[in-house]
């Protein structure tokens, strides 16, 4: 089967691009889109760096073949930030020293955003269980979720509503 | 490389690009990675990703799990909160969006915790094939595999009654992390003596196991600690461990009759 096009939707906006058979949603978000913010660790699915959502659900770049998602909605760390102000995981991230090399640093971040979409008061544990597939190499996981108990805290006194609730999972 | 990706939109469908050759994928959380080496098997994917085959019911004391369900949808199920647990120790939130009840039947160990819970269960696979459909316990789905050609479409199983289920993990890290030993039991108990159990064990084999010898000693007597330690010993025979990059075939051995206690006594 020769390449052929694909669509998505990518922070809200329809994009089209050719793919070759079994190309992965990573692939095409970096090379083809040039959003380069999900990056490329292991390939395996082993690092969550290439963690974007999917129906607004975390899911691993790196093992979607992006003809399986074709025409569903796909959120990157691109589409956070809105006019070019960080939203509060983004800000809670900087003020809390949770990124160094910032190599994990978007996948941590859409983790966070998937878990408080649903859940505005998540507990530390909730925290942990939901980064727990996402390795950060240096700047240790502690401060990565105190800033995200801290961005919950945020959101929740700027009375931000619990967005996107995902109910249904991404495979259909 | 990959030539084609299908997605084809029934079973029967799936069917046709299985029968041919094509590489059944669910969740491609296994496939994927070997797509991405270069090192897989076949040349052309059939994601079952919308074959319909996702549903979940439970009605009447049964569930009826769909082979492509996500894992994720398995725990968030509100008529299937035993196996929450169990969810919770398989890899992580993310990876469970992805990754297919009918995937975790054919993982290799040490993965494949679902499909250890499956056989505790007794559970039954509906399986799809160039013969049309059949049904098959999962314990010889586990054994034996599905013929070329086939695959699972879903898996159903009868929910055990209160107080009767039992699952426990062990592994290196509290999340996300590859089993060591992995218990699952549906065991039934009369005034504390066991009247009847189906105990299967994940992590200490090449397939998930029934401890049909730890079984045999449980029946007829009490869940206690000495009843549980002699049993565990006695599972050893049941099992093939092996060596790899979380544990030594000599460690899993060694510490299965300590966790198949905990599954039952904590
Ligand atoms: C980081 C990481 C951590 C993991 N941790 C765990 C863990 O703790 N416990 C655990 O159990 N697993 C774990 N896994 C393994 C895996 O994610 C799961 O076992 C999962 O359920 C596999 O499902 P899948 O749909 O993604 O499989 P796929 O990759 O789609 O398929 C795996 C195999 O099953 C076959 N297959 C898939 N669906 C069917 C079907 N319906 N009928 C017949 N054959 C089929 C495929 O052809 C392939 O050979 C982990 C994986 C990763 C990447
Ligand atoms: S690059 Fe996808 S999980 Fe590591
Ligand atoms: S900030 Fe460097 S890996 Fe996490």
């Amino acid at each position: 089967m020769p390449s052929q096009i694909v669509s998505l939707v990518v922070n809200g906006e329809p994009r089209e691009f050719i793919a070759r058979p079994g190309t992965t949603l990573l692939t095409i978000l970096r090379e083809s889109l040039g959003l380069t913010a999900a990056k490329r660790g292991c390939a395996q699915g082993s690092c969550g760096t290439c963690t974007v959502l999917v129906d607004d659900r975390p899911a691993t770049a790196c093992l979607v073949a992006v003809e399986t998602v074709a025409d569903h909605s796909v959120r990157t760390l691109e589409g956070v930030a809105s006019d070019g102000n960080l939203d509060e995981v983004q800000s809670s991230f900087v003020d809390n020293f949770a990124t160094q090399c910032g190599f994990c640093t978007a996948g941590m971040i859409m983790v966070a955003e998937a878990l408080l979409d649903r859940d505005p008061d998540p507990s530390e544990e909730d925290v942990i269980e939901a980064i727990s597939g996402n390795v950060c190499r240096c700047t240790g996981y502690r401060p990565i979720v105190i800033a995200i108990l801290d961005a919950a805290r945020r959101r929740r006194e700027a009375g931000v509503e619990p967005g996107r609730p995902a109910e249904e999972a991404v495979s259909r | 490389m990959i030539q084609a990706v299908h997605l084809p939109e029934s079973p029967e469908a799936a069917a046709v690009h299985s029968a041919r050759g094509g590489w059944i994928m669910g969740g491609g959380t296994v496939v994927m990675p070997l797509v991405n080496s270069g090192a897989a098997i076949r040349n052309e994917l059939v994601s079952l990703r919308r074959a319909g085959l996702a549903g979940i019911e439970v009605r009447d004391g049964v569930a009826r799990i769909g082979a492509a369900a996500p894992l994720s949808s398995v725990k968030e199920h509100p008529g299937l909160g035993f196996l929450r647990p169990a969810l919770r120790t398989i890899a992580s939130p993310t990876i469970r969006n992805l990754a297919t009840v009918g995937g975790n039947l054919f993982v290799a160990q040490p993965y494949g915790d679902l499909a250890v819970c499956l056989l505790a269960l007794g559970a039954t696979c509906e399986i799809t094939g160039p013969g049309g459909r059949r049904e098959a316990p999962v314990a010889d789905v586990l054994a034996s595999g599905v013929a070329e050609g086939e695959f699972v479409t879903a898996v159903v199983a009868a929910l055990p009654e209160p107080g009767t289920w039992y699952y426990h993990k062990a592994m290196r890290r509290r999340l996300n992390s590859a089993s060591i030993v992995t218990v699952a039991s549906v065991t039934h108990t009369a005034d504390g003596v066991v009247t009847s159990t189906r105990t299967a064990l994940g992590g200490v084999a090449p397939r998930p196991v029934r401890a049909v010898s730890a079984e045999r000693l449980m029946r007829g007597r009490p869940l206690s600690p000495e009843v549980l330690t002699e049993a565990g010993q006695a599972a050893r025979a049941d099992t093939a461990p092996f060596d790899d990059a979380y544990a030594s075939a000599w460690y899993r051995s060694r510490v299965l009759p300590v966790h198949l206690r905990r599954a039952f006594i904590g």
